[in-house]
């Protein structure tokens, strides 16, 4: 296996008494597509929230390249580790249109300080004239042309989501964690964010963690895939075995 | 074609021109009240000239960050006190008061701030209000600096310039022109904060601060500057107050000033440039003009404000804002029309 861009080591989780994730270990691989499957309550959100830091664990560690993050607040997380997330319930900014959200995403990765975002000065605005530009190219890319002036609030599900995924390509990120991308969209907009995946892992080497219930474009979307049951780790497969794996058709995937 | 005021389409490219010519004639007016309004009108108008400095600091915090702080007015207070203070005690010039005011109530945002911020929602509007009622505590007990509720009299009346040309500035038109340039740097310095990148992280905030957070932006810190500014906004009210009234009391830690600031960024229009100016102007003007009826004001004000909360829930900046684009409309068709 090449470098493995993050690693999770023992990773354990309680809410109140409930363990969430008891002890989970696995590696996500430079490069890949890797997908996260396992019913509903196994832990798999609560194991994003703890890699992003929106959640702290309560024993164990995040490692990314090979850098312990575990402690790291959420925004250091997303600026200097370059992991960004998505969430399950598809969030925009919905007073912004598009072309405000996707310059926010980039904005942190662009400008050195917190100093330097509250200058008007020629730097600053050349810097976020290249924002613009790209962000328009996305939108192009993402096909909401059409919408791009109205408040993102105003936008359908399915146009929120692909802004949402236009937002995490914005800052050039190197790991992408995906809380199941392709829920509520239609099946022309499932293709679309599929081939959104494909592409940036592809051209722009981007790696993607991906939780998902649609098995089916998992399968085919994913270089590899791990089952999460009961907040342990089932299986950890490339994802033809994993389809022919007892336990995981028991736990998950069904008969 | 019809006209629809909603209509979703792209803003019509007169619309800048349009705002400028408002905001123009806006402003031609008042360099000219002096010379047409009588003093006692001319006082309404500084008033809410002073009042706009810490609307601009709560829109800045509760419409464009989206976190409620009832304590401008103690940043107010707190500017009044320490431009007070500075003239009595040491002599010092209106100008630097002015910065001063503005630094040192940014200064005492920070450790209140601090702890404050950890707070989210309701929890920081309690903590806010339990800052007012702190500082009403201080300025009444705390004799030997503020002189209890005798309060600071005597603040020196400003005077500008350097060497022989001193103006010093006594007249109440002089008060109007001096008190208009610091409201308008002020509404500029206002408009380049929010217009600035840092703006767009306020604007996320108040949006949604975890999506915000997983952009990589640092929430927390934002947030803490944010208050820090809008405390320096009110400062710089409360410093223009005390040379104005040239009296300061406890008075000024009142929550009448924190509700009237409330009142002004709420009525003119939250997260929008002209809502505080539109807010202040009006608030003050309806204050003003209830005064014909003094057993009734209180009453009548109450009113308003009821009447305007259902008809105008959004406050008066997105009806200021439909006309403007009607206005930009109507000159775009006689044009395409000729």
């Amino acid at each position: 296996m090449t470098e493995a861009i993050l690693s999770v080591r023992g990773l354990r989780k309680n809410y109140g008494g409930v363990p969430a994730l008891q002890g989970v270990d696995f590696d996500v691989a430079r490069g890949e597509v890797c997908g996260l499957i396992g019913p509903n309550g196994s832990g798999k959100s609560t194991l994003f929230d703890c890699c992003t830091g929106l959640q702290k664990s309560d024993a164990g560690s995040v490692l990314l390249k090979g850098v312990d993050i575990t402690q790291w607040p959420m925004n250091r997380i997303a600026r200097e580790g370059r992991l960004l997330r998505s969430f399950q319930k598809t969030v925009v900014f919905p007073t912004m249109n598009s072309e405000e959200n996707l310059v926010l995403a980039g904005q942190m990765a662009s400008f050195p300080g917190i100093a330097s975002t509250f200058s008007i000065g020629a730097k600053s605005r050349a810097r976020v004239k290249a924002l613009r530009d790209r962000a328009r190219e996305l939108i192009e890319v993402s096909g909401l042309s059409r919408v791009a002036h109205l408040p993102a609030g105003n936008m359908s599900g399915g146009q929120q989501k692909l802004l949402q995924f236009a937002s995490m390509l914005m800052p050039e990120p190197e790991l992408v964690l995906l809380d199941e991308p392709l829920a509520g969209i239609n099946p022309i907009l499932i293709e679309k964010v599929i081939q959104c995946i494909v592409a940036a892992n592809r051209d722009h080497g981007i790696t993607f963690l991906v939780i998902e219930h649609n098995t089916d474009v998992l399968m085919n979307l994913s270089h590899r895939v791990i089952v999460l049951h009961q907040g342990q780790k089932l299986a950890d497969d490339t994802p033809q075995a994993i389809v022919r794996n007892p336990q995981v058709v028991e736990a998950y995937l069904g008969g | 074609m019809a006209i629809t005021l909603d209509t979703p389409h792209a803003p019509s490219p007169r619309l800048p021109a349009v705002r400028w010519g408002i905001a123009g004639t806006g402003l031609t007016a008042l360099l000219l009240a002096p010379m047409v309004l009588d003093g006692y009108y001319l006082h309404a108008l500084i008033i809410a000239m002073i009042f706009l400095l810490p609307a601009h600091g709560l829109n800045l915090i509760l419409g464009y960050t989206g976190m409620l702080s009832l304590a401008q007015g103690v940043f107010f207070g707190i500017g009044a006190y320490a431009s007070a203070l500075l003239s009595t005690h040491f002599g010092t010039p209106f100008v630097l008061n002015l910065f001063a005011a503005a630094a040192i109530a940014a200064l005492i945002a920070l450790p209140l701030g601090i702890p404050a911020l950890r707070l989210r929602s309701t929890s920081f509007v309690m903590c806010t209000l339990g800052f007012v009622v702190i500082a009403q505590m201080v300025a009444k007990n705390w004799v030997e600096l503020t002189r209890g509720d005798m309060g600071l009299s005597g603040v020196a009346r400003p005077k500008l310039g350097f060497g022989d040309s001193v103006i010093a500035i006594t007249q109440i038109p002089q008060y109007f022109y001096l008190i208009l340039a610091v409201a308008l740097l002020a509404t500029l310095a206002f408009v380049l904060l929010i217009k600035s990148p840092a703006g767009r992280c306020m604007v996320a905030i108040r949006d949604n601060e975890t999506l915000a957070e997983s952009l990589g932006i640092p929430t927390w810190s934002y947030k803490l500057i944010v208050f820090m500014l809008s405390a320096a906004f009110a400062g710089l009210g409360g410093s223009l107050y005390a040379h104005y009234e040239t009296v300061v009391s406890p008075l000024v830690f009142q929550m009448y000033y924190s509700n009237t600031i409330l009142i002004i960024v709420l009525g003119g229009g939250l997260g929008r440039v002209p809502g505080a100016i539109i807010g202040s102007f009006l608030f003050v003007a309806v204050t003003e003009a209830l005064r014909v009826t003094p057993e009734l004001r209180m009453i009548l004000y109450g009113f308003v404000l009821l009447v305007l909360v259902f008809v105008f829930p959004q406050g008066l900046a997105p009806l200021f804002e439909r006309i403007t684009q009607w206005l930009s409309r109507i000159g775009g068709e006689q044009e395409k029309s000729q």
